[in-house]
């Protein structure tokens, strides 16, 4: 039996169709996507939780485009059945359409459309597994009798498999997540809720070219305790004797500063007064002296703008130069935040077995430290495995490339 | 299928009588019938284990009808039941619904049925421990896919029970719960009627059968015979019937 259970139609349109038998009538649906069911109200149009269906029924006596019409009467939903209160009629066509993002082609208004994205949340899924069928697989396939791993702690699978996942997602897994934002006045941004650490940040221009942001690492700094401070230089407390903390000068100074024209890290005004400082204790005018700051330190050689990131407060924050811009931020996640999250591709789908196979036996008393090494080994073989797969080298494109370099492939 | 309990008795009875070495009433071999039935059953446990380290080992016979784990695990089918817990909301947990004595727990089902989509979960079976532990990660805290559960035993009667009984907490908490359990053997008995001469006359009416599976016949003979023996002080009766148990013990598990 294959994998898929969806039909075509199921698949790409988000549609169910069944007919009426007069009779009493339960209809079961079997799309990869749950039915989404609020309460016993939430068959009715007026309903503040219909909104939050998934999906809607329409009901034809032909079957023709145009005849459709959105089922308005009372059913009720038990996992993916549904069951009528009153009887439809004998051979009318009924469809169980999910929400879809042009709304499907049963709605004859744009009220009556099933407007939603649990059919595109669904494409593409064939390439991924579950978390969930990974670790019923693997207490299938590696525990039990016979099998080197011969009893095993559900929790503990669930565990492993867990820390794998989030292990993969950040250096194996294709779980980069990237965010469109615009930056405000306040020149900061929350860390997103799911964010673990950042792949890049660039702004985009008019032309929707991306341009690389920077950290300023080496430039400037957000202090974690701002305390107030007394003229002794001594920290102040409040009635409650904590600390009274202020807001960062530090923080305040990068923040007005003009950093977008900043080169080896100092303004251009700091540039023009070192200049003319050089000047003072060297030769010549101020003027003539420019240009005398020899050579680029790479890092700082750009005038794209820069970010940083406020641990304390859970900030980015940008130089004065991205205001209003339109940035994307990308970041790694570990996987388990989101249900959609918790998806490994099948291309790293062994290397997970093997690597919670390494983690159970490498934790296990008695356990052979041959047995422990084979394992490590299989686990790093599998891994490397994934990480090529998954870095989707294709020849092609990867001679495309090299045909710019002086290099020549021969294939 | 069960052991007739009728042709049990009636061979113990032929065998002892062969040389008039006594006799056994109904009353003693009913007594006799519950003890052998039950250590029988208790045997299939250490018994199983045993021969399923053969599978560890990889050197089972697995050809048709000779494994012997799987003749082990087949005996037990008379005692397996799919027993339904109910909630119990003075007790905070499942009790069960049915009389049965449970002797063991297998596989428990949790089942979220007011959930969408539903679920019907394996359930970890954790110590009380374990268990407090589990749920305190977040990696592992149970979840409707992942449930987990310990037992205790019920802090308030639950009539019509006297005595406390079974109770096993499932977190998070499901709709129904199901668990393949073992239960103990019901005791056999063999049921008779007074004759006019005063003899016992079998009733099949009043009579249980022994719920092991009829493979065992021999055994629950070559058991009972082994308790007659000491009952009627013949030590010739315990040695044949042992080295026979013996024989057959020693050619099953080698």
């Amino acid at each position: 039996m294959g994998l898929i259970t969806e039909t075509n139609q199921q698949y790409y349109q988000g549609a169910q169709g069944f007919r009426g038998t007069g009779n009493a009538l339960t209809i079961t649906t079997t799309f990869n996507s749950d039915l989404v069911f609020t309460d016993a109200n939430s068959w009715d149009p007026t309903s503040v939780n219909y909104a939050l269906n998934n999906f809607k029924i329409y009901t034809s006596t032909t079957g023709f485009p145009g005849s459709w019409s959105e089922y308005i009467l009372q059913y009720n939903v038990a996992g993916n059945a549904i069951t009528f209160t009153a009887n439809p009629a004998n051979n009318l066509f009924i469809v169980v359409q999910l929400s879809i993002l042009d709304g499907g082609q049963y709605g004859n208004t744009p009220a009556e459309e099933a407007v939603g994205d649990t059919v595109e949340e669904n494409y593409g899924t064939y390439q991924y597994n579950t978390l969930n069928d990974i670790i019923d697989n693997y207490m299938v396939g590696y525990v039990g009798d016979g099998k080197i791993i011969q009893t095993a702690k559900k929790s503990d699978i669930v565990f492993w498999a867990k820390r794998t996942l989030q292990e993969f997602s950040y250096d194996t897994l294709k779980s980069i997540k990237s965010q469109e934002l615009t930056i405000p006045a306040s020149l900061q941004l929350v860390i997103p809720q799911d964010y673990v650490n950042y792949v890049s940040l660039c702004y985009i221009d008019r032309l929707g070219v991306k341009h690389p942001l920077y950290p300023n690492n080496n430039l400037t700094t957000n202090p974690y305790y701002n305390q107030l401070q007394d003229s002794a230089g001594i920290p102040t407390q409040d009635n409650f004797g904590e600390d009274l903390e202020g807001t960062s000068l530090t923080t305040e100074r990068w923040r007005t500063n003009n950093a977008g024209r900043a080169i080896n890290g100092l303004a251009q005004e700091q540039i023009d007064n070192l200049s003319y400082d050089v000047y003072q204790n060297d030769m010549g005018s101020g003027p003539l002296n420019w240009g005398r700051l020899y050579g680029l330190d790479p890092q700082y050689s750009q005038t794209n703008g820069w970010f940083g990131i406020n641990e304390r407060d859970g900030l980015f924050t940008f130089s004065s130069n991205l205001v209003d811009r339109l940035i994307v931020l990308e970041y790694i996640s570990d996987g388990l935040a989101y249900d959609l999250d918790t998806r490994v591709p099948k291309m790293a789908e062994e290397a997970m077995y093997l690597s919670i196979s390494y983690n159970l036996l490498a934790n296990r008393a008695n356990v052979s430290e041959g047995m422990i090494a084979r394992f490590k080994k299989d686990r790093r073989a599998a891994l490397r495995n994934a990480k090529i797969r998954l870095s989707n080298i294709k020849l092609d494109e990867f001679v495309q490339v090299m045909r710019g370099k002086s290099k020549w492939i021969k294939s | 299928m069960a052991v007739n309990i009728n042709t049990v008795y009636t061979t113990v009875l032929y065998i002892l009588n062969k040389e008039q070495r006594g006799y056994v009433t109904p009353a003693e071999f009913n007594s006799l019938a519950v003890q052998v039935q039950d250590e029988i059953f208790q045997a299939y446990f250490p018994d199983g284990n045993q021969s399923n380290r053969q599978n560890q080992k990889n050197s089972q016979n697995d050809t048709e009808f000779f494994n012997m784990f799987k003749d082990t695990s087949y005996k037990l089918y008379p005692f397996e039941r799919d027993i339904i817990f109910a909630y119990n909301a003075a007790n905070l947990g499942w009790i069960q619904t049915t009389t049965s004595v449970i002797f063991k727990l297998g596989e428990i089902i949790s089942t979220y049925n007011t959930t969408n989509p539903q679920f019907d979960s394996i359930t970890q079976l954790a110590s009380k421990s374990d268990y407090s532990q589990i749920i305190r990660s977040k990696l592992t805290a149970p979840t409707n896919q992942h449930p987990i559960c310990f037992t205790t035993q019920t802090t308030t009667l639950v009539a019509p029970s006297t005595a406390q009984q079974l109770l096993i907490k499932v977190n998070p908490q499901p709709n129904v719960v199901t668990i393949n359990c073992l239960v103990v053997p019901s005791s056999p008995s063999w049921g008779f009627t007074v004759g006019t001469l005063g003899q016992y006359l079998y009733s099949s009416a009043t009579s249980v059968n022994f719920e092991l599976d009829i493979a065992e016949q021999t055994n629950l003979i070559i058991g009972i015979l082994k308790y007659c023996g000491i009952i009627i002080r013949d030590p010739e009766i315990i040695q044949t019937a042992e080295a026979e148990a013996q024989e057959v013990s020693i050619n099953e598990k080698s």
